[in-house]
């Protein structure tokens, strides 16, 4: 009895000794590790999510593992389960943060659909006074732009998320400026797409900067390809144009390009 | 074993013999037909994939097959193998030879640690099969989405296997320590999934007891780590992309740290297995 409890202690002693000199081989790479995986720390997301994210880490399938989950959520999707829906998106953006997928359409549900249900079990838009329906809107808005925050920690270079949040601030929340400010972020991701400059030079136009509208379209200009359709170089000097005649801009101070 | 001085050579013909019995297992057969169904069938789940990649999807699926199977494969083999030699008593007649108690357990070790490389290496090289295939189907129908060429990296294929390995032989040193001194090949197994919970999920139990703000708790949870594996820090491979491929010093570093665990729960073990009557 004494040898196996003196064994014991031996081999205790013994692996604790070991994690001594072994962790700090490892502590680099893991605390950089923890940093990018939401999974692998001990946030409300995964202390709430048990079987799922458990299995996740040990197996390995956090792909199908997130998958499940996001079937999950379109379940209680489908029922309005506002508490359900919004704690399986967010488990599925902590079990598998890196597909850009599940954050803009958990953002999405967030901002559109939260509101509209909200409103509705409340007694519908007839009923609903105005103030209350801008504060849902808001509030729902708001949890949205934070979800997106979060996205863009982990993918900081998606054009999409900040095409999105431009949205949730023009279609939610009715801020162009907002809106403006993060199409410009969207255009300076590397590969964004040519009618993101289109769309701030618009709602630029639509919040009455017109001005600030002209200069932004100038300095877009030279950057878009002549030969490619989808870059719309036409359409962006034509916009040009209007707004130069409706700013009264002098005929020497004209925007020519090439020059 | 006085006047034998301790010989690599029965080490190796111990983990021969070891791999050669693993071979045979119907068990092995079971996991890896398993591991390699899910792998190759992982192109009939993409219906089920919302958000990663496809290429990606297919790396998870299968480095999960290699970690889910691989786990369980490691720890029955590993029990199996020690405890056929003591129920049929080969490990008695082998061990009255001039053959050390050490060499008998670490060619146990290398043993499965040879099975365990060789089912990495055959789920890898699988893996990265399908990934070829799929990503020239791809290129195929989206030219102008690998303008650059392909985009998986092959390398981080091969990276994500080896760390795969270097998890499943230090599960295997746990459960050959847990079989040095347990009366039954259940014991060791179930403490085999035991050890693998805790060596995956140990950090979170750290955190949640900091949180708490217990000291018993903090204390409990630094000693329970300290004395196990953080099988997360060897999941690195998390990308198929080359520019995420780890430094060599990096690599270097993770493989101490593996083989480091697995040569200090072997040596336990040997020092366990010593004192046990046969």
């Amino acid at each position: 009895m004494k040898s196996r409890l003196g064994l014991a202690v031996v081999v205790c002693a013994g692996l604790g000794l070991a994690g001594q000199v072994l962790a700090p081989l490892v502590a680099e790479p893991w605390r950089e590790r923890r940093e990018r995986e939401p999974a692998l720390r001990l946030e409300p997301g995964v202390a709430a999510a048990g079987q799922g994210v458990t299995l996740a880490l040990l197996g390995g399938f956090r792909a199908l593992v997130a998958d499940a989950a996001w079937i999950q959520m379109y379940a209680r999707w489908e029922r309005r389960d506002l508490a359900g829906t919004e704690a399986f998106a967010r488990l599925v953006t902590t079990v598998d943060p890196r597909p850009v997928y599940f954050w803009l359409n958990a953002a999405r549900i967030l901002a559109y659909d939260f509101p509209a249900w909200r409103i509705e079990a409340a007694g519908g838009y007839d009923a609903v006074p105005a103030a209350v329906q801008r504060a849902v809107n808001e509030a729902q808005a708001a949890a949205a732009l934070e979800v997106l925050g979060a996205a863009r920690r982990r993918h900081p270079e998606s054009v999409d998320l900040w095409v999105e949040e431009a949205n949730i601030h023009l279609n939610r929340r009715g801020d162009p400026l907002a809106a403006a400010a993060a199409y410009r972020e969207a255009w300076a991701r590397p590969r964004a797409p040519y009618y993101v400059a289109r769309l701030r030079a618009e709602v630029l136009r639509r919040a009455g900067r017109r001005a600030e509208a002209l200069a932004w379209l100038r300095e877009v200009h030279p950057a878009l390809p002549a030969g490619d359709p989808g870059a719309g170089a036409e359409v962006v000097l034509q916009r040009i144009r209007e707004l130069e005649a409706e700013l009264g801009v002098p005929a020497g101070e004209v925007y020519r390009p090439g020059r | 074993m006085k006047g034998a001085p301790f010989s690599f050579l029965r080490l190796g013909l111990v983990a021969q013999n070891t791999l050669r019995e693993a071979v045979r297992q119907r068990l092995l057969h079971l996991f890896v037909g398993l591991a390699l169904a899910l792998v190759l069938g992982a192109r009939g789940l993409r219906d089920f994939n919302f958000g990663a990649p496809e290429l990606k999807f297919l790396a998870d699926c299968g480095f999960g097959a290699m970690t889910l199977f691989g786990s369980a494969l490691t720890i029955a083999a590993t029990a199996q193998l020690f405890f056929s030699e003591l129920e049929n008593r080969t490990a008695l007649t082998l061990l009255a030879k001039p053959v050390w108690r050490a060499e008998f357990l670490l060619g146990k070790l290398l043993g499965v640690a040879l099975l365990t490389a060789l089912f990495c290496a055959l789920l890898t090289g699988l893996l990265a099969a399908v990934l070829w295939v799929r990503e020239g189907e791809l290129m195929a129908l989206d030219p102008e989405g690998f303008r650059g060429g392909r985009a998986v990296s092959y390398a981080m294929v091969a990276l994500g296997g080896s760390l795969q390995w270097l998890r499943l032989v230090v599960l295997a040193a746990f459960t050959l320590l847990v079989a040095s001194f347990a009366r039954t090949q259940v014991f060791a197994v179930v403490c085999g999934f035991g050890v693998l919970v805790i060596c995956h999920l140990q950090h979170l139990a750290q955190e949640a007891y900091t949180r708490a703000g217990s000291a018993v708790g903090v204390a409990l949870g630094g000693f329970l780590g300290g004395m196990f594996p953080n099988f997360q820090v060897l999941s690195l491979a998390d990308s198929l992309d080359a520019a995420d491929l780890p430094s060599l010093a990096t690599w270097a570093r993770l493989t101490a740290y593996g083989l480091g665990w697995a040569v200090a729960a072997g040596l336990l073990a040997v020092l366990s297995f010593r004192r046990r009557e046969i």
